[in-house]
């Protein structure tokens, strides 16, 4: 027989308020336009979204503001079926990275569009190297969730 | 170059869901074991090295104030060391160079986490970036998932293969938790169960994931000046590495993970080691998921890329076969995370020392220890011989 | 020490409150180290850095947030948890065990963006007896002063005279967030946080991200003509429970004995030129100067009325304008270092002191009135 000893229940809550920075501030508004900004490495020309004020492979500062495409190429995906405290997004949902066309990392968002219930319908839609693109929500607010998901095209 | 060091001891609580003890009883269980088994004075110890994972874990920032007593720390010099998943390695790492500099001869290196007091995916989602990717990422299983899809994809692993390779280290691994008397996870399961278990994060099943566990690992570091002096047996250390990449999830590929490549590149360099999968006798992976595991053997160089679910289902890492992995049950049968890096550095200790009872690995000499931690991003290892 | 360690260069930002954010700023201050040492990123062997997930926007993990902006991808390195002293040492002795010839030593800490540092701290208290009461640093910090002021026959004006001449220091360093002329009455009749604590005896929550790059011997010479070596260091811990402790017989003298047996300094008083002491309450500097040596024991609140510690004087303590002016929480130990090193170089500008500063002693301390303490003796 093991002996049940007393607990405590308790629940951290602290505020905090966390700058942008010029850079993701810009790219932010550039969501309330319903447009995707990159920034370019100029030392390996790679176009990195969300927008970088430097790269972190090279180490030097970006200098080039660039719109990238609303489309791209799925690169992987996970179908996520559990619930746990402060979830910021009802389960069942698809993260996934996305290649956006003109980019040269991959975007972490959402994938929908399509009935989520139904797992084995899930896995016959979606497919790696599959086009998506981006589905704006009517009310944009400079938040990554303005884009509401990205759909199978 | 650096001074030789060699681990003399290792002391581990009985995992598990432990709300019989609070948390400073725990680190204590596992402090006090690593005392009776070594039988070093706790007055000896020159410096105590600490680590856990976020304060959101538990609720409770900077834990070595907490634990200083249960630690035996008081008094003495400390170093708190905390890399995310990779904590327990690092750990390690840094009660080794303590010691390979010159500035202490006996480090208690001790790893501590109790699970089951908070809630670990949403500590865990805290982890990630707070205006891009917060709200994507399902805790660990959503990354380590994404991870694996990109994997299975990349080297056109069929679905069946996979499932029955996952399947076959599930079954492995809690079996094996049979033989370890510290396993939290004891279960006998079939590989129809593994592959019929509840999705968590496709690919990933219920019976593919961790535990959440209480526990706590406490090891002793000496100096080569000071295991001749007390005429001890050491796991010595051959080599250590570790290894990060950016925070952006998206940003550098994880199917050839290069965090991981070099982790292990820097150690066998230092170990002098060519062909791991010859001259290892035993590893240590860090195996929250089945399917990541086998990602490890590629990136390690246990096999060539896209071959792991092959040798797995011929038994090569099983423990019989010619590089057993986690004959401990690993990972995936007890994660108290930040003492889980500890953990495998003491079972790696364990082995080539010879004293890992039921799940020995018979004449074990050289063996391999690893955690990974961050947003994917992190990998450290410590290579431990039974020669110096 | 065996293996000689140097300490080539420095960087760090103003600790005002920025609009950038905690990944920008990072990145800058890690570029500026790099381009005034004239390494490149990939130069660098092992990167230590210091942060605390409580201390940092919400994000746990804190190393995996900056990882990269500190110029580490694909390198080796480890971080340290609360005071970044510890990060300083730890990044000597990858160094030392010749494993590495060189190490980035970053500490982060954006306090802008954090709760206050009594809400942080009341996170150290345990969740069944010390956090219901609602102990924190402050809280703390005012009972170990009530002690000493009794029992060392401290009065509330030499505590005071500690805000007065650091919040004056700090009107000479751009990096500091509060400065000012103050008079012994202004600290005195400030705001009561916590009795006997007021508001200009209580340091600020302030932005630090502060930068040093270490060296072998060897590669010291090659990088720098003004190294300045770490001569020793040392560290010590209290036990937990506050009412376990004697708070006026804490463990900065044992930290310190270990820094000073390295440093084979056996009168700290006379062979220590310059202290950086991180004092977050006004009182905790007189007394921590007892525990260190640089006066007699009880002989705190002589010594600032001697005027001795005073920039000019004969052992300047935080000319910078320490802790009380500039309190980034985990970067403030090695901010304190990095002050240290300035002044060895005379290159601190409109704080620089007149005399010449050959060794000088760096302090950190972090937890329930000095729980924990570090000390690093440098020398030119």
């Amino acid at each position: 027989m093991t002996k049940e000893y007393k607990t405590i229940k308790t629940e951290l809550r602290l505020p905090y308020e966390l700058a942008y920075g010029a850079t993701w501030t810009r790219f932010f508004e550039g969501m309330q336009e319903k447009k995707i900004y990159g920034t370019k490495c100029p030392k390996c020309g790679k176009v990195l979204v969300p927008a970088r004020s430097f790269c972190p492979k090279c180490f030097v500062d970006t200098d080039k503001w660039v719109e990238v495409s609303q489309e791209g190429k799925l690169t992987a995906w996970s179908y996520t079926n559990y619930r746990y405290f402060g979830q910021p997004v009802d389960p069942p949902f698809i993260g996934a990275l996305i290649r956006l066309d003109g980019t040269d990392v991959d975007l972490l968002h959402l994938v929908g569009g399509i009935d989520l219930k139904n797992f084995d319908e899930v896995k016959r839609t979606i497919k790696n190297g599959m086009k998506v693109k981006a589905v704006w929500s009517d009310e944009r607010k400079g938040h990554i969730l303005d884009i509401r998901y990205f759909e199978p095209v | 170059m650096a001074r030789p060091v060699g681990i003399i001891g290792t002391g581990q609580t009985k995992h598990g869901k432990r709300m019989d003890v609070c948390y400073p009883e725990l680190v204590r269980e596992a402090v006090m074991t690593v005392f009776a088994e070594t039988g070093i004075d706790p007055g000896d110890i020159d410096g105590v090295v600490s680590g856990t994972m976020p304060s959101m874990m538990e609720g409770i920032a900077l834990t070595h104030f907490y634990f200083a007593d249960a630690m035996q720390a008081s008094g003495k010099q400390i170093l708190k060391t905390e890399t995310c998943g990779s904590t327990g390695v690092s750990i390690a790492h840094t009660a080794y160079y303590w010691v390979a500099s010159g500035m202490a001869d006996l480090v208690l290196a001790v790893g501590h986490e109790k699970m089951n007091e908070g809630d670990s995916q949403a500590t865990m989602t805290t982890v990630a970036e707070p205006f891009y990717q917060r709200f994507f990422i399902a805790g660990a299983p959503g990354v380590f998932s994404m991870q694996s899809q990109m994997w299975t994809d990349r080297y056109g692993i069929p679905e069946d293969k996979l499932r029955d390779a996952a399947a076959y280290i599930s079954v492995t691994h809690h079996n094996s938790a049979f033989d370890n008397p510290y396993a939290h996870i004891k279960i006998r399961v079939t590989m129809d169960d593994v592959k019929n278990a509840r999705i968590i994060t496709y690919p990933v099943r219920l019976l593919d994931v961790c535990p959440n566990s209480d526990g706590a690992c406490a090891v002793i570091f000496a100096s080569d000046k000071m295991i001749r002096k007390l005429g001890k047996k050491a796991a010595w250390v051959k080599g250590v590495g570790y290894s990060g990449e950016e925070y952006y999830f998206g940003d550098s590929d994880k199917a050839v993970w290069q965090a991981a490549i070099q982790a292990a590149k820097q150690a066998y360099k230092q170990a002098g080691i060519r062909n791991p999968r010859k001259e290892l006798d035993v590893a240590e992976v860090y195996n929250p998921f089945t399917y990541q595991e086998m990602l490890f053997y590629e990136c390690f160089g246990f096999c060539d890329f896209g071959q792991a679910p092959d040798l797995v289902l011929k038994g090569t890492f099983g423990r019989k076969g010619e590089l057993p992995c986690d004959p401990s049950g690993g990972t995936l049968c007890t994660n108290p995370i930040g003492a889980t890096g500890l953990i495998r550095t003491a079972e790696a200790a364990l082995q080539v020392m010879g004293k890992a009872g039921d799940h020995q690995v018979p004449g074990a000499k050289l063996a391999l220890a690893h955690a990974m931690g961050g947003v994917d991003q992190f990998n450290g290892i410590i290579i431990l011989g039974s020669e110096k | 020490m065996a293996n000689k360690v140097a300490i080539v260069g420095v960087a760090q930002n103003a600790g005002c409150e920025s609009k950038d954010n905690y990944y920008d700023q990072a990145y800058q201050v890690t570029r500026e180290l790099l381009d005034k040492t004239g390494l490149k990123k990939d130069d660098i062997g092992t990167f230590i850095s210091a942060s605390s997930d409580i201390f940092h926007g919400g994000i746990s993990c804190a190393n995996a947030y900056y990882w990269e902006t500190t110029g580490a991808f694909l390198k080796n390195g480890s971080r340290q948890d609360g005071e970044s002293l510890f990060a300083l040492f730890y990044g000597a002795m990858r160094i030392m065990s010749g494993h590495y010839d060189t190490a980035l030593v970053i500490a982060l800490c954006k306090g802008s963006e954090n709760p206050s540092n009594e809400s942080c701290t009341l996170m150290y208290a345990d969740p069944f007896y010390q956090r219901g009461v609602g102990l924190n640093e402050t809280l703390a910090a005012a009972l170990q002063m009530k002690l000493y002021m009794k029992k060392s026959r401290i009065t509330a004006e030499q505590c005071a005279k500690v805000a007065v001449k650091n919040l004056g220091n700090a009107l000479g360093n751009p990096y500091a967030h509060r400065r000012g002329r103050y008079s012994v009455e202004d600290v005195l009749k400030s705001e009561l946080v916590a009795d006997p604590l007021t508001e200009l005896q209580v340091a600020p929550k302030s932005e630090g991200i502060v930068a040093m790059l270490l060296a072998s011997e060897e590669k010291a010479k090659k990088i720098t003509k003004k190294p300045v070596w770490i001569k020793g260091f040392g560290s010590s811990l209290d036990s937990y429970i506050l009412g376990d402790r004697d708070l006026l017989n804490g463990q900065l003298r044992n930290a310190a004995n270990r820094a000073y047996k390295m440093a084979r300094i056996t009168d700290p008083g006379k062979q220590i030129d310059l202290a950086e002491i991180s004092e977050p309450y006004a009182f905790q500097e007189l007394l921590w100067m007892e525990d260190l040596g640089l006066c007699s024991p009880g002989g705190g609140g002589k010594m600032i009325d001697s005027g001795k510690t005073e920039k000019n004087g004969a052992l300047p303590i935080n000319p910078s304008g320490g802790v009380l002016a500039n309190n980034p929480y985990v970067s403030r130990g090695l901010q304190r270092a990095v002050e240290a090193v300035l002044q060895m170089r005379g290159e601190a500008g409109e704080r620089q002191v007149e005399k010449r500063v050959k060794t000088a002693l760096a302090h950190g301390t972090h937890g329930f009135a000095g729980q924990c303490h570090a000390v690093a003796v440098l020398g030119r």
